[in-house]
């Protein structure tokens, strides 16, 4: 450049050193801008782009209420208010403004909080209600904010509590459907990848932005039906309190689809406030989750191997003597006094242990229990009732059990004739009466299932699941009709009056020892009773099985369980709107 | 050499009465509307976002997405006004009342003080312990050391010619102590009081250069920069900010583990805007980095979200912009006959280029921070407006210049030739500058 000033001048020096200062300006500009860019570049990428989640709605679960879906367990959004002290001059408006709208959710010492005026950012009140945030919005104080986060509501209060499972505060599930279905139910969050403004607000600028929609999880709809689960609850509540036991669990299902139709436990809990839970054992659901001695329940199953195979039948005979010898071991009954030549129906009504293992004997060579007729009670048990084998229900927690299988050391004849009565092989719950419907229901093996099928996002429209896979013809129609008969003979002679008249009640009460350590413990029994119900004699409408324990507490099936079952029972009947036949 | 130019001025006499009022120097007006136009359109791209920072701070939406938009139009439309005013108020009003405007603008030095740091009253507006400005209510804020900077360009102006027309420029009793005890007032209000490094440094850069200008003794000029410097380096060491500041700058890209969090964060993020910007930059509206990540973006930082928006080449422009306008006021300060007039001029220029200097300096790293506008550009009414004014007073000097051959030596220059400062100045006069 010439500069045209006159030279030597004073100003031509001013011109030059300025000039020569902003020509040092662009080859700084230069070196930033061009030779640097790269690095400069990188440094703004890495503050400026930043992957957001976009999250998912996880899906909501609705109950059965008769043969509509009703949600229990909802998301609501709660807002955390918060201040930035720093910004506030008025801190008397802001504590005003918080203690008129949401005094019972605000943090104690307001005033003090919003004195540390050095602080950006102080927690204000929680768990705010979306109604509560609008009004303190509509106030506009200066310095005051709102943060929104989704916590789980449970309109139907602890409510199947242990089916249902809670959503910790990390978003996971936890037991429950919660837990086991957790990527359902969570779905997808989509993701932003875009630059932002310095609050991480997402910016249009640039070309590198990707946003994928989040896809919300699925609306899981239960086989539980509402009503049923808050009876069942209730009866259990009020059994297990005039047992004063401690333990108590519940389960009704539907003998002709698998489906699960309530299942109670005590103790249990609040989902909302999981929290406070001292005793983790509260969250399991004991009906999958804790396995067994059956005990006499199982004799209905044995009874129906027995049939099935054409050994025995309600009016064959047998010498009961109170006693019977397997091998080096002798069996007794807990109920002495029936001795003689009695009909197995008679076995089954008084729960004669010997009878049973008769049945197991005549299922080998008719005095012994060979390896024959245990392989033909492993088949039965395990194989086509699925006894000791996970059912695969969408519950976290779901134990195996045990049936220990003939090839193996311990399953010899001892083990095989303690089977016969239901000791000797872990079950749980569920096992149970999902083998128990196959044996009264006509032979069909229903995997047991609680999940009926989805809700739409808008939850108008449900669409059923598809049927688990059923084995028919598990064990024969007419031993099924045999064995629903002998358990209903069973119960009518001793409970018939407990009954509403005009229905077609059975079941087997079982009073099952408990293992510690490996060994029978004396003092702690476990009272049980599994048995259907229903207006027709060919196809029950219900199973319900009840089971009382206690710590140390002598629980017996039929004066602790059986009156849980009979209550249930009565009000099923009536629930069902099912008409009297007889 | 000289025999044509001597010729030319022993024939036409070499009085002020050849003077005459000519056609202005529009350039002066052209620079300064592209440099104000520029400024408006960054305001109009990077308005909502800072609006939106600014919504998100405070949890209002007080600010719309053109307000800053609008406020700067407002301000622009003002500048005009007062630049318009300036060049059509006669300048012998401006030479005649230097000195009440100088008094005026201490004496509102001292109101701030009092009313600020004595009193803390509303009137004066303070931040970070600085009380700078007056509130004036829905009018804004007023800086008292804008006027203490124009009120200084006009007194020096007069003091200095009148010492260079009796030949005392160099003279340490008449002209240096008094000049030196009046800049250390004003220092003492804009630097000590005010905390305002930047005001000051430009206050002292337009002194310097009509010193310069004004010929004072190579020498002297040595020992007043040295004196300067030692004065600057006290003021640094007494304001820790100041002492944060320049560790900031000493420390470069190095700053991570700086004490002075915000001043390396500014500078680190200027530069950031600036080096992403690249060669052609990320274009209007499409700067991240005054998302709220560059402080000051719309203010002192505005050369960087520019650098951000238009690159190397947009950048380059820019300042080629501002080197044509400092240059068209040098030409003009060149072609001036009359002292004052020169001197006026060259105060313009001084003060444009210490604003300009030391805000592009801070903002790619290579001078501390210290908080100074870009004139023309950056957010703001009272820079805007005074600089405009200042512009306007040379725009109306711009009128009596001398051009090629009527150009004249005047008494003084002689006198600074006597004085052996400059003698060649004659010399180098191309006759391509009289076309």
């Amino acid at each position: 450049m010439q500069l045209d000033l006159k030279r030597g001048s004073r100003i031509r020096i001013l011109a030059i050193i300025t000039f020569v200062i902003i020509a040092i300006f662009i080859v700084r500009l230069f070196y930033l801008q061009v030779i640097r860019h790269d690095y400069y570049v990188g440094l703004a990428h890495a503050e400026q782009f930043k992957q957001l989640d976009i999250p998912a709605k996880r899906g909501e679960i609705y109950a059965m209420d008769g043969t509509t879906p009703v949600p229990i367990v909802l998301n609501q959004a709660v807002y955390t208010v918060f201040a930035d002290p720093k910004v506030i001059h008025n801190d008397k408006a802001v504590i005003d403004m918080v203690n008129q709208y949401a005094a019972g959710n605000a943090q104690p010492d307001l005033a003090g909080l919003l004195s540390q005026k050095e602080s950006r950012y102080q927690v204000l009140a929680t768990k705010v209600s979306p109604q509560q945030a609008e009004q303190m919005k509509n106030q506009n104080l200066l310095g005051v904010g709102f943060t929104q986060e989704n916590q789980r509501v449970y309109p139907e209060g602890q409510l199947a509590a242990q089916t249902l499972g809670f959503v910790n505060g990390a978003g996971q599930g936890q037991y429950g459907i919660e837990q086991a279905l957790n990527t359902q139910l969570t779905g997808v969050d989509g993701l932003l990848q875009s630059v932002t403004d310095v609050s991480d607000v997402p910016l249009t600028i640039g070309n590198d932005n990707i946003n994928t929609p989040a896809k919300n999880g699925e609306n899981v709809v239960l086989t539980l039906d509402r009503n049923i689960q808050a009876y069942a609850e209730k009866a259990l509540a009020t059994g297990v309190k005039n047992s004063k036991a401690t333990n108590g669990s519940v389960m009704v299902m539907d003998p002709q689809s698998g489906k699960i139709l309530a299942m109670a436990n005590l103790p249990t809990f609040d989902p909302s406030n999981y929290g406070t839970v001292r005793d983790a054992s509260a969250f399991d659901n004991a009906t999958v989750s804790a396995p067994y001695e059956p005990g006499s329940d199982v004799k209905t199953l044995t009874m129906a191997v027995g049939v099935d195979k054409g050994v025995v039948s309600p009016d064959a005979t047998y010498n009961n003597t109170d006693y019977i010898k397997v091998e080096d071991r002798t069996i007794t009954n807990a109920t002495k006094g029936q001795t003689g030549n009695i009909t197995f129906q008679h076995a089954m009504n008084y729960s004669l242990n010997t009878g049973f293992v008769t049945v197991a004997e005549r299922l080998g060579d008719g005095s012994n229990i060979t390896l024959d007729a245990r392989n033909t009670m492993y088949d039965y048990f395990h194989n086509k009732l699925h006894l000791g084998e996970l059912t695969g229900i969408e519950l976290a927690g779901e134990a195996q059990g045990i049936v220990v299988p003939p090839s193996n050391p311990d399953g010899g004849a001892v083990r095989y004739s303690n089977m016969a009565f239901g000791q000797g092989l872990d079950v749980t719950m569920l096992q149970a009466c999902a083998a128990f419907s196959t044996v009264i229901n006509g032979g069909t093996y229903y995997t047991p299932s609680i999940i009926a099928g989805s809700m739409s996002d808008d939850g108008s429209t449900f669409t059923a699941s598809q049927a688990k896979p059923s084995q028919y013809n598990v064990i024969k129609k007419s031993t099924s009709d045999t064995i629903r008969k002998m358990v209903h003979d069973a119960r009518d002679a001793f409970y018939s009056g407990k009954d509403t008249k005009g229905y077609y009640i059975g079941g087997k009460t079982g009073t099952s020892q408990t293992i510690e350590n490996g060994q029978y413990v004396d003092n702690q029994t476990v009272g049980t009773y599994l048995g259907f119900g229903g207006n027709s004699p060919d196809a029950p409408s219900y199973v319900i099985m009840v089971q009382v324990s206690g710590k140390g507490m002598n629980l017996a099936g039929n004066t602790d369980a059986l009156p849980i079952f009979t209550d249930i029972s009565n009000w099923m009947l009536n629930y069902l709107k099912l008409q009297p036949k007889e | 050499m000289r025999s044509s130019r001597n010729s030319v001025r022993g024939t036409d006499g070499n009085t002020s009465s050849v003077m005459r009022r000519h056609h202005p120097d529009y350039q002066i007006v052209l620079y300064m509307g592209l440099l104000m136009l520029l400024g408006l359109i960054i305001m109009y791209a990077i308005g909502p976002q800072r609006a939106n920072v600014l919504n998100n701070a405070y949890g209002t939406d007080y600010y719309t997405s053109t307000y800053f938009f609008v406020k700067q139009s407002a301000s622009l439309l003002l500048a005009l006004v007062t630049f318009i005013a300036i060049a059509f108020t006669p300048y012998t009003f401006f030479k005649k009342h230097a000195g009440k405007i100088v008094v005026i603008a201490l004496i509102a030095c001292l109101l701030l003080f009092i009313t600020g740091d004595l009193l803390h009253s509303g009137v004066a507006q303070c931040s970070l312990g600085a009380c700078r400005w007056f509130n004036m209510g829905p009018l804004g804020s007023v800086q008292p050391a804008e006027l203490l900077k124009f009120g200084l360009l006009l007194f020096c102006a007069g003091f200095l010619g009148i010492r260079v027309k009796q030949g005392l420029v160099n003279d340490l009793h008449r002209t240096l102590i008094p000049l030196g005890v009046l800049m250390l007032v004003a220092s003492f209000f804009v630097i000590g009081l005010q905390k305002d490094m930047g005001t000051g440094i430009a206050m002292i850069a337009i002194v310097a250069c009509m010193m310069v200008v004004s010929g004072v003794d190579k020498r002297i000029g040595v020992v007043l920069l040295g004196t300067s410097l030692v004065v600057g380096v006290v003021f640094i060491i007494v304001a820790p900010h100041r002492v944060q500041r320049v560790l900031t700058f000493l420390q470069g890209d190095n700053t991570s583990q700086s004490s002075s969090v915000d001043d390396s964060y500014q500078i680190t993020h200027a530069k950031i805007a600036i080096g992403s910007g690249g060669f052609a930059g990320v274009g209007i509206g499409n700067s991240v980095e005054a998302t709220g990540y560059l402080p000051e973006a719309i203010n002192d930082s505005v050369f960087a979200i520019m650098g951000e928006t238009f690159g190397f080449v947009g950048l380059t422009v820019i300042l080629g912009m501002f080197s044509a306008l400092l240059y068209r006021l040098l030409k003009v300060a060149d072609n001036l006959t009359d002292i004052w007039m020169k001197l006026a001029v060259i105060g313009v220029f001084g003060w444009l280029m210490s604003h300009v200097i030391l805000n592009v300096a801070a903002m790619i790293g290579v001078f501390p921070l210290t908080g100074i506008t870009l004139p023309l550009l950056s957010f703001g009414g009272t820079s805007m407006i005074f600089i405009a004014g200042a512009l306007g007073l040379a725009f109306q000097l711009s009128h009596y210049t001398v051009h090629g051959s009527l150009s004249k030596e005047n008494e003084y220059e002689g006198i600074s030739s006597r004085r052996g400062i400059g003698g060649s100045r004659h010399s180098g006069r191309r006759s391509s500058s009289r076309a």
